[in-house]
């Protein structure tokens, strides 16, 4: 029934994937009898530079434009929250225009920011355009459970004597952790995600996150038999952010949830 | 007809001398001065918007006064931020902080202020002790009843021995039951500490039980203060008479003025008797009762004067009645401005 | 005190105008300049040139076309499903929290990788819808390779991935429908096309709204997929406006035109959320009357 085509339809071609980089270059191409085999994968692993580079130059990026989103988007969420309601409101719209915004028209500007700047070539400087673009709905996610915390709470910390980096430290950061978890895993799946902006960034092989690397994987001619390896770097660069999916589920639906109603 | 207008300096109480707050044109607190006493309890009643609750933030702090001042045990205190103020608030919803245990609420002020391992324990132990509240250390605010969330935001608020105590309608969240069993508890545990205590409130019955002075506020402006019964008695307005009372005052009209007759005042016999020297009397017909116990609310239709509400022990017999009452029982009010005129019956009491 | 607050705001605030703001200043300037190869890779003012050369760029109009055509065909395939999805997910299932989670999969991961994927599920005639027709005896569908067909093959990625999305956007808005209007209509007698039309409907237009100005602001800048899955062709048949634009940069090096181009999307981006929008606000005050 319904649920069943869902589930086919939205694993089917991972699941696909999967088969393929497990099956030998005879197999897939049909031409005789062909076994099952990690040779797929071996040649990825042990590849130059090996697959695993491009999963952890991901991580990197990922956790530093997590740490610079939050750090930028916090503060500017609270402010927000605590605002006046026009000022406020004319604001979150151009915040929320922003979120829509497609980011690859930026991509020139950026390349000659990166120039100017000598930032290329630095997988860290990545996450300066990447907290940029993804400040808009982390500031919004946040500032919608800011406006969430009853304001007495605040107001009772503040007879308590607790000055504004106390209130923010003691009271209204822990009442922010599953919203900020939230945010932290929506920036850490963009930056797994961008293409146009790294492609133009970097140029080094071994510097490659995940998405130009497979992009230049693809180019390399796929015509050629022996897709199965092709299929096993789309497995293994699909699995990091599944398991993260499965595992984080409720944080990031909420997440994307909590957008979608605030915004 | 209230207390003095202005304490000399010295003065250890909670003095307010023409506190006002204006937002935009709207003014929230209108020229507002009274004073507390040390270890006195007073009550700021009135309808939602007549700026009780307004006024108590601008005593805590919360809010900036447009004009006037605030007088703590001698100093002005008008201008200062909240924390230095040195006074303690329960609000509403008690705003408790959800991520931390009972204990931690109540210490965690003091912990940021610095104050040392051993004193802080010492204070705990002490308050909770008195909350009754040793039990319930570790639990997470969520895990309480309400009663409970209570006497933790209670406790947060003596635990900082302030100056003065702040309350905005800490009752309201409880159900009835438990407000009236509270009430004395609460009284005692106020008084016991010796200090001013404010607090907001739009049940007569809370402000009667638990204050020793009511203020009635109405849009910003005060209307009387003075005792439970002061108000009750002798109120300055038509305003008070009517906020005070259950059931509501009775008013009829008698050409430029009101008169007011409180229910436990009128009598009930049968219609057509004749009224003594020094009384008045309506005729007019039973509409219904309302028996509650240890007294009776009749509702009697009487012509061109709408409906009166009686109180008597008894049940009336018949439905034709007349109601009756001494000249002397009627408060007679200004039909227009609703002010208080002198009548024979004005108590010569301050 | 107020100032402290713009003072937090500050930072965030500086770097959204570094990156959102700055760059369609630049653009506005450097489309007025030539700076390419022939110049020596150096800005020269021309004023409306690089305007007037994208006015008569036949190739700038066709990837309109094929720009908006995607987009058209995507945004409304991915509303639909969405829409049926979001309906399915929110009905009280067992596993319905693993379903969604599942659902979402396709999202979360980088266009990039699935494209090579796709490109091989599409592949004719060793991919496995190719197969499948084969061993079904029925003719083979030249995705890639045929101009006619292969702007659809696109739509039908871009579709899977973005779904997901869609729907859980439109499943939180389900989700605030409160359920006793459901259970009014019933006790009427509603059949259920008629609660989704009287109820569902109305009070999903807002999210719907934002789904569809989001997502369609998102297909028309649609890069990474055109360029991996199919890299513009066959014969440019499936060339987005930013590719082009891309490929003015990088290949061609022609900047000037490059921030032409961009500047030329984004304007239609504008016109056509700009209109989405006005018509959110239109049908607002519609709905409003209606009370």
């Amino acid at each position: 029934m319904a649920r069943l085509m869902l589930l086919l339809w939205s694993l089917g071609p991972m699941l696909w994937q999967l088969y393929s980089s497990l099956r030998s270059s005879e197999a897939l191409s049909g031409l005789g009898a062909g076994g099952w085999t990690f040779e797929n994968y071996r040649q990825l692993l042990q590849g130059d530079p090996p697959f695993l580079t491009y999963l952890i130059n991901s991580v990197v990026v990922g956790a530093s434009s997590t740490a610079l989103t939050l750090a930028l988007a916090v503060p500017c969420a609270y402010a927000l929250s605590r605002l006046g309601r026009r000022q406020a409101r004319a604001l979150t719209a151009l915040v929320a225009a922003a979120a829509a915004f497609p980011a690859v028209l930026l991509f020139l500007a950026l390349l000659e920011l990166a120039r100017d700047w000598h930032l290329a070539n630095q997988l860290l400087a990545l996450s300066l355009p990447y907290a940029g673009l993804c400040l808009p709905l982390a500031i919004l996610l946040l500032q919608a459970a800011f406006a969430d915390i009853p304001i007495e709470l605040e107001e009772a910390a503040l007879i308590e004597g607790m000055g504004l980096w106390q209130r923010l430290r003691w009271i209204l950061l822990p009442l922010m952790a599953p919203a900020m978890a939230s945010s932290a895993l929506l920036v850490f799946l963009f930056s797994w995600n961008e293409y146009p902006i790294a492609l133009t960034w970097l140029s080094r092989t071994e510097l490659l996150t995940l998405a130009p690397a497979m992009a230049r994987i693809a180019g390399s001619s796929v015509y050629t038999i022996p897709y199965g390896a092709f299929a096993a770097a789309t497995v293994l660069g699909s699995a990091p952010l599944i398991l993260l999916m499965l595992l984080f589920q409720r944080q990031i639906i909420s997440g994307l949830t909590q957008g979608a109603i605030k915004g | 007809m209230s207390g003095p207008m202005s304490a000399g300096d010295g003065f250890q109480g909670l003095e307010l001398r023409h506190l006002s707050r204006r937002v935009g044109s709207h003014t929230l607190v209108d020229q507002l001065s009274l004073t507390v006493a040390p270890g006195e309890i007073l009550a700021l009643l009135g309808p939602s918007g007549c700026g009780k609750s307004s006024t108590l933030r601008l005593i805590a702090g919360l809010d900036p006064a447009s004009s006037g001042e605030i007088q703590l045990g001698g100093r002005n205190i008008t201008a200062l931020p909240p924390a230095e103020r040195q006074v303690a608030m329960v609000f509403q919803s008690y705003a408790l902080f959800p991520h931390l245990s009972v204990e931690r609420n109540l210490s965690l002020g003091m912990e940021l202020r610095g104050m040392g391992r051993a004193e802080i324990q010492r204070d705990l132990n002490q308050v909770l002790a008195l909350m009754e509240l040793e039990g319930l250390r570790q639990r997470k605010p969520a895990e309480l009843s309400g009663g409970q969330r209570q006497r933790v935001a209670l406790a947060r608020a003596l635990i900082r021995r302030p100056a003065l105590f702040l309350l905005d309608e800490p009752m309201s969240n409880l159900d009835a039951q438990l407000r009236d069993n509270l009430r004395a508890e609460l009284r005692t545990l106020l008084r016991s500490t010796g200090v001013p205590v404010v607090y907001v409130t739009h049940d007569q019955h809370e402000a009667m039980g638990l204050a020793d002075r009511i203020a009635v506020l109405r849009e910003g402006r005060l209307q009387q203060l003075g005792t439970a019964e002061r108000l009750y008695r002798d109120p300055a307005n038509r305003f008070v008479a009517r906020f005070l009372g259950s059931p509501t005052i009775n008013l009829i009209e008698r050409g430029t003025t009101q008169l007011g007759l409180r229910p436990e005042v009128l009598e009930l016999t049968d219609a057509g008797s004749p009224v003594p020297h020094g009384w008045e009397a309506l005729e007019g017909q039973l509409s219904h009762r309302e028996w509650l116990g240890d007294r009776v609310i009749s509702h009697v239709q009487c012509a061109e004067q709408g409906t009166l509400r009686v109180l008597s022990r008894e049940a009336p017999t018949s439905s034709a009645l007349q109601v009756r009452w001494r000249q002397a029982d009627a408060l007679r009010f200004d039909a227009r401005s609703g002010e208080r005129l002198p009548g024979s019956n004005t108590p010569h009491t301050d | 005190m107020r100032w402290r607050l713009w003072l937090l705001m500050a930072p965030a605030l500086a770097l959204l105008l570094a990156i959102f703001a700055a760059p369609l200043l630049h653009y506005l300037w450097l489309s007025t300049q030539a700076q390419s190869v022939l110049t020596g890779l150096q800005p020269q003012p021309i004023r409306a040139q690089q305007w007037l050369r994208l006015w008569n760029d036949g190739r700038f109009w066709q990837d309109t076309w094929q720009t908006l055509r995607f987009s058209a065909a995507s945004v409304s395939l991915e509303m639909l499903l969405g829409l049926a999805v979001a309906l399915l997910l929110n009905q009280p299932l067992r596993g319905r929290g693993l379903l969604r989670t599942i659902s979402l999969l396709p999202w979360a991961l980088p266009t990039t990788v699935m494209a090579l994927g796709w490109r091989w599920i599409f592949n004719d005639p060793y991919g496995p819808i190719s197969r499948l027709l084969a061993g079904l005896e029925l003719p083979a569908i030249p995705f890639l390779s045929n101009p006619a067909l292969t702007w659809m093959a696109t739509v039908g990625a871009d579709t899977w991935k973005t779904t997901p999305f869609v729907a859980l956007l439109l499943l939180a808005g389900l989700q605030t429908i409160p359920a006793d209007l459901y259970e009014a209509a019933a006790l009427e007698g509603a059949t259920p096309w008629k609660t989704l039309r009287r109820i569902t409907l109305p009070l999903l237009t807002p999210y719907l709204l934002i789904a569809l100005l989001f997502r369609l602001a998102q297909a028309l800048g649609v890069f990474d997929l055109i360029q991996v899955l199919t890299g513009g062709g066959p014969a440019g048949s499936t060339e987005s406006l930013a590719l082009y634009a891309y490929l003015n940069a990088m290949r061609f090096l022609d900047f000037g035109y490059s921030a032409t181009l961009l500047l030329g999307s984004f304007a239609i981006l504008l016109i056509l959320c700009g209109a989405g929008a006005l018509i959110w606000r239109w049908s607002l005050r519609w709905q409003g009357s209606l009370r």
